[in-house]
């Protein structure tokens, strides 16, 4: 049995990553932690992919005239027109937040980091969500990608439950390691001993924990809960990071890549993304576009940022929807790929299974707003080929959120909440 | 800020700051109060002067801002209450209710207003000893988790920061070290395991000293790719040639790395560069403005680090900071310089005053001066490279030897190794052993300097537990004892300040928040010897050791942390400016310069104990040369930064300072509307509401002639706009005569004049920033309030509370004495109530 079709050559090649796959008989072989053989008998797992910009996409070259099926598409959407039956545009949705690049992180929460104690499961992102669904049935329950930082902080897409964000891992070199190359036997045998090692530290802290915590009042002991908490969280890291050290990772006969920056990086990191998921190193993925994306690495002589208050100048909007286009193009390409792989034993493509989201916290760079958020979904099981509009009334619109639980729920996830939401996303069906 | 909000304000403690910072500042009256009106019952005084100018528009039907006067008792029942009265009064001396264009009270009806709202206030704080919110236990963040380990094991710094995976700490108000909205998650546990293993390894090893070596390279200096082949031609790579400074964009030249030693030194240490170097063309026949060089100025070579594992060693790289510079005679000297350097890094060279861009430059410089050069064959840059260097003469710097000798310590077994293992360090090192008494003995030692209070016997049980288990797994003594040490830095005692055991704050409580106040770091020998003699908590004692602890150099974290938590410093750089438009920013590389300026400014108030009121408006500042470039003010003479007499008011106090300026604009171009929110909220602590959600955007528009201001003309005549931009917009307006970088300006890029007058809500007008900062001055008692209550928050790690209210009029008191010193300000801070309780 293999994972991919006889167009595996092509596909590779069209990926400029070349890979060798393990086979699930291998994996199974390897493998004799029960969770991980959990994984292998998930016969259609669900993944997702999110994927967010800082600055959002310019409303007059993206947002087409009439909602529908017939919709004409517009010069951002252009790169997605082989893809319309496979995607949704959705308008008028985001969380009812303001505070311009302070608030670009709700993209994935709905609610601001410095709320996040008061929301909701902790003001936990999508993804997040998601990845606590996959837990240890893939050796990353979720990846983190893309820019560190950016204008006051950048995307900062990625929170967990306390409230703490990821930051991401940098580019595709640091992403092809962690996805591909194994340890050999000495750092292996080190990294066996670390984990003994934090695994006994962690027993000692706690005990630690629990001794102070008995003389402290209510309101500090509440916050060493997060301290508890965390070691919980720690110490199930330690045992899935045990349990794959012994699973072989899936092999790469291709050479690392260089890091080049974020503009030029992006084909390569949506291929080892792609991979990620074909490989089900990770059912979860997230790609932040943020400062590490430079302009200039495009050829373009001004600043994004710079850009992005156009201040409606033809002379800015032109290399602004120019940088834009190009961020379209490459999520067009990466549907491209997810579409030309297929599931095992089935006609069904990884996009099929694949749920991919692209938009952005900022929904008017030029006027820092962020209500009425560019919002596209593409894949993951969902009946698609519209454009969406929702209400842009005060009292009658629809948070973002609501997308989210839809998401959620076709993600197996069992809720009926996220964040603010106040249900599902009415006339989103599944296929 | 509405009802709705003050009603929640017990489950939403975060919420009910902001309602307190809003109302939180009172005039001069309520400082020097004496109790007036008191006796005057609330229906024959302040009833009748509601219903005659306040009740028209916060009356029962649709109040305004849903405030109502109109039902008021004159009893404060709640905290709603006290809110509203708060309010009223600071409405009423700052003369911002009635609204200019309403009917008005004759001087003396507002007055005795004041006075029985103040009268009032001060006897319900009274009556209610309101009990202040204790911090609650916190974390330490990054900087306090990097000056105690530091601290802690007496580590070199320099290029090690065992933080930068921690997520980055959450601020509340700007503050980073609020309880409250410091969490801790399995993902930073995982983080602080990791670096304990860093901290821990760092400071234990090398366990045998590493002989010196030397290391010498004379030539085959490749540098980069883009300047290899001209220097094949030119110079065969004799020397190492340097160009561009390294804010450059597309760098040539900018970095001088030894390709032969990009491994780099060996071991972690101070190591000896001796090199040969020339500075080439100083004088030259070029232009100076062209070059935007100054040729009186001698060139400058610095040393930064690289780690060729990271990246291209010839590019900028995460971690580089600046170990060593000096100034070059123009003929070849040999000049030795000592740096400290991490093993696996290599040093490189800068030019610290170097070209700007030099890749673009070298086609500029054939086009502006063709005669000086060959005929150009054929376009493109390769050849304009070439003729540009080999027949030009462009300032340059040329290094032809360079000899690297180490790695040297300043004692052995070092400081690290002394703190870890104590006198026996050097029979330890030796033998590779450590017994199991040692053993003991070192890390009851250790942890109770980490945990900054004894450590209990059942704390060192458990981290010999793992001493033991990592022993029977075959670990050395002493590797398994390192390991113990790692326990230590991630223990909640560790980790955790403010474990309050009972509801007072015990002396080794206090003697930590002391230090991490002014040190954001642990607290030393002599702190923690007065607080276990019960000394420490006697006034006297406290205002000794603030005074100690301000002259020593720790307090350098005082000063950075209070500036990005007041004045948001931390943000300067996190907009860049742009490019295209400020390349004198990159290229005289002024942020840094402009946070210096702050810094030692606020530095100086500290140690003259000078008035506070200088960061409203100063007859001086600091500046460099390139400073005082930006400002258009006399150069210093001298190098470095220099203290310089304003006399030109435009740049005195903060509203003048660069840093200030950047930091409020988005590094495109200003807004008054931001930078006017900046002053409510960090100069005067009262930051507006935000917008309500329904109101259409500014979508800034400049195709046409019309300025900023204008544009927000149509935004202001909307009354529910208008309500709040009647405050943010006139000191907005005023900062727009400074540019996004803080150059000054008459007029935007487009030809459009500079309007920078503005009338207050009180309806006092100016016409530009001189005139704004007189008015300033004129209410420095809300200024000093709000700096006041900013200071108390970051010195108690927690938001402000409304029961800091008569804690902070005593400050205010006692500092008003001294002309609002500065210094005194931070002692009275720390001899406040709430300061020394929990």
């Amino acid at each position: 049995m293999s994972l991919i079709h006889v167009d595996r050559r092509s596909f590779l090649k069209a990926a400029g990553v070349c890979v060798a796959l393990p086979t699930l008989e291998s994996l199974r072989q390897v493998s004799s932690s029960g969770r991980a053989n959990a994984a292998l008998r998930d016969s259609s797992p669900r993944r997702m992919v999110c994927i967010g910009n800082e600055f959002g996409m310019f409303s007059g070259e993206f947002w087409p005239k009439t909602p529908g099926a017939n919709y004409e598409s517009t010069a951002l959407l252009k790169p997605l027109e082989p893809h319309r039956k496979h995607y949704t545009l959705f308008s008028h949705l985001d969380h009812g937040l303001s505070g311009g690049h302070f608030a670009v992180h709700t993209f994935l929460t709905g609610v601001k980091s410095s709320d996040a104690r008061g929301a909701p499961d902790g003001g936990m992102s999508l993804d997040q969500r998601a990845a606590e669904f996959v837990d240890s049935r893939t050796r990353f329950p979720s990846l983190t990608v893309g820019s560190e930082s950016g204008l006051h902080g950048g995307c900062q897409m990625c929170w967990t439950r306390t409230g703490t964000r990821i930051p991401p891992i940098g580019g595709p070199r640091e992403l092809f390691r962690a996805l591909f190359v194994e340890d050999d036997a000495d750092a292996k045998r080190l990294a066996e001993d670390r984990i003994r090692l934090q695994s006994s530290i962690l027993d000692a802290v706690l005990g630690d924990a629990k001794s102070l915590k008995r003389k402290l009042n209510a309101a500090d002991g509440d916050k060493l809960d997060e301290y508890f908490s965390s070691i919980r969280d720690v110490e199930s890291k330690l045992s899935l990071d045990r349990q794959w050290q012994s699973v072989a990772k899936p092999k790469a006969s291709m050479d690392e890549p260089v890091n080049l920056g974020l503009a030029k990086d992006l084909p390569k990191i949506y291929d080892l993304i792609a991979l990620a998921l074909q490989t089900d190193s990770t059912r979860v993925a997230t790609l932040e576009v943020g400062g590490s994306f430079v302009a200039r690495d495009l050829g373009i002589r001004k600043g994004y940022h710079a850009l992005s208050h156009h201040g409606h100048l033809p002379e800015n909007l032109e290399l602004l929807v120019q940088i834009e286009l190009y961020q379209v193009e490459q999520f067009a390409r990466f549907l491209e790929k997810l579409r030309s792989i297929r599931q095992p034993q089935s006609d069904a493509t990884l996009l099929d299974s694949s749920m991919v989201l692209f938009g952005s916290g900022m929904g008017n760079g030029n006027a820092h707003t962020n209500f009425d958020l560019p919002v596209v979904l593409a894949g993951g099981g969902f009946r698609h080929g519209e454009f969406k509009q929702f209400p842009s009334a005060k009292r009658r619109r629809v948070p973002l959120s609501n997308l989210y639980v839809s998401m959620l729920q076709q993600f197996g996830v069992e809720t009926d909440r996220f964040s603010v939401s106040t249900g599902t996303l009415t006339g989103l069906e599944t296929a | 800020m509405n009802r709705h909000d003050a009603n929640q304000f017990s489950v939403s403690p975060a919420r009910f700051v902001a309602l307190v910072a809003i109302g939180a500042f009172i005039a001069a009256a309520s400082l020097t109060c004496s109790a007036i009106a008191e006796d005057q019952p609330f229906a024959k005084s302040l009833k009748p002067f509601l219903a005659k100018y306040c009740v028209g528009c916060h009356g029962a039907k649709k109040p305004k801002s849903e405030r109502r006067f109109d039902n008021l008792t004159g009893e404060i029942a709640n905290d709603d209450d006290l809110v509203d009265l708060q309010d009223m009064l600071d409405q009423l001396t700052l003369s911002e209710m009635p609204p200019v264009d309403s009917k008005q009270p004759s001087s003396e009806a507002r007055s005795k207003a004041v006075s029985w709202l103040t009268a009032r206030i001060a006897k319900h704080h009274q009556a209610r000893k309101p009990t202040l919110t204790p911090p609650t236990l916190r974390r330490l963040n990054s900087r306090e988790y990097r000056n105690t380990v530091r601290d802690l094991f007496r580590l070199n710094m320099t290029m090690f920061d065992p933080t930068t995976k921690f997520p980055r700490d959450q601020t509340s108000k700007h503050l980073d070290n609020n309880g409250g909205a410091l969490v801790t998650s399995g993902y930073l546990l995982a983080q602080y395991l990791d670096a304990a293993d860093q901290v821990v390894n760092r400071a234990i090893k090398p366990l045998k000293k590493p002989a010196v070596q030397t290391w010498t390279f004379r030539d085959g200096f490749r540098q980069q790719p883009e300047i290899d082949q001209v220097h094949r031609r030119t110079n065969l790579f004799e020397h190492m040639t340097l160009y561009d400074v390294i804010g450059a964009d597309k760098h040539e030249g900018a970095y001088g790395p030894i390709l032969a030693f990009k491994e780099g030194v060996p071991f972690d240490g101070f190591y000896e560069i001796r090199l040969k170097a020339e500075a080439l063309n100083r004088i030259n026949p070029y232009d100076p403005k062209f070059l935007g060089l100054d040729p009186n100025e001698p060139l400058r070579l610095g040393v930064v680090a690289g780690d060729y594992l990271v990246g291209p060693l010839h590019k900028p790289q995460p971690i580089e900071p600046l170990l060593a510079e000096v100034d070059l005679a123009d003929e070849a000297k040999w000049y030795t310089l000592r740096v400290w350097l991490d093993a696996g890094y290599t040093p490189r060279f800068v030019f610290r005053n170097g070209l700007m861009d030099a890749r673009n430059l070298w086609s500029k410089l054939l086009r502006r001066y063709p005669k000086q050069f060959p005929k150009r064959k054929r376009p493109g840059i390769v050849e304009a490279r070439f003729n540009a260097i080999k027949y030009g003469k462009l300032p340059q710097i040329h290094i032809h030897e360079i000899e690297i000798k180490g790695p040297f310590f300043e004692q052995w077994p070092t400081p690290s190794q002394q703190v870890i293992l104590g006198d026996d360090s050097e029979q330890i090192l030796e033998s590779g052993e450590i017994s199991e008494q040692q053993i003991r003995a070192r890390l009851t030692s250790i942890a109770t300097a980490a945990y900054r209070q004894p450590a209990d016997l059942d704390d060192i049980e458990r981290v010999l537990a793992v001493v033991k288990q990592r022993r029977l797994s075959g670990r050395s003594s002493l590797d398994a004892f390192s390991d113990g040490l790692k326990t230590v830095l991630c223990a909640p005692k560790f980790l955790f300040l403010e474990q309050a055991e009972s509801n007072r704050l015990t002396s080794t409580a206090l003697a930590s928040r002391l230090s991490y106040f002014l040190w954001s770091s642990k607290p030393d020998q002599q702190l923690l010897k007065l607080a276990s003699q019960g000394e420490l908590n006697k006034p006297d004692v406290l205002r000794k050791q603030v005074e100690r602890m301000l002259n020593d150099e720790k307090s350098d974290a005082f000063v950075d942390g209070f500036l990005d938590a007041w004045l948001t410093m931390r943000d300067l750089g996190s907009s860049p400016p742009d490019r295209g438009q400020f390349r004198d920013y990159y290229h005289y590389d002024l942020g840094p310069s402009m946070r210096q300026e702050t810094r030692l400014f606020t530095r100086h108030l500290i140690e003259e104990n000078l008035s506070v009121l200088n960061f409203l408006d100063s007859n001086f500042t600091f500046a460099d040369k390139r400073l005082a470039r930006l400002y258009g003010i006399k150069p210093p003479k001298s190098d470095g930064f220099q203290r310089v007499s304003l006399n030109d008011r435009r740049r005195g106090g903060l509203l003048g300072q660069a840093s200030v300026l950047t930091v409020t604009a988005n590094g495109i171009d200003t807004s008054p509307v931001h930078r006017g929110v900046w002053v409510l909220e960090n100069i005067l602590g009262s930051p507006p509401s935000p917008p309500p959600p329904d109101v259409e955007p500014l979508d800034p528009d400049i195709r046409g002639t019309k300025s900023i201001r204008e544009q927000l003309k149509k935004h202001r005549s909307s009354a529910v706009c208008n309500d709040c931009h009647r405050k943010i917009d006139p000191p907005g307006f005023a900062l727009e005569s400074f540019d996004p970088i803080g150059r000054w300006r008459d007029n935007y890029r487009r030809g459009v004049k500079v309007d920078a007058s503005g009338i207050l809500p009180n309806g006092m007008s100016f016409k530009d920033i001189e005139g704004l900062k007189n008015i300033l001055v004129q209410q420095k008692d809300q200024f000093a309030r709000a700096l006041t209550g900013k200071m108390l928050s970051y010195a108690v790690g927690r938001g402000q509370d409304l029961a800091d209210r008569p804690h902070i009029d005593r400050v205010l008191n006692a500092i008003s004495k001294s002309d609002y010193g500065f210094h005194e300000l931070i002692t009275q801070v720390v001899l406040s109530e709430p300061f020394r309780s929990r």
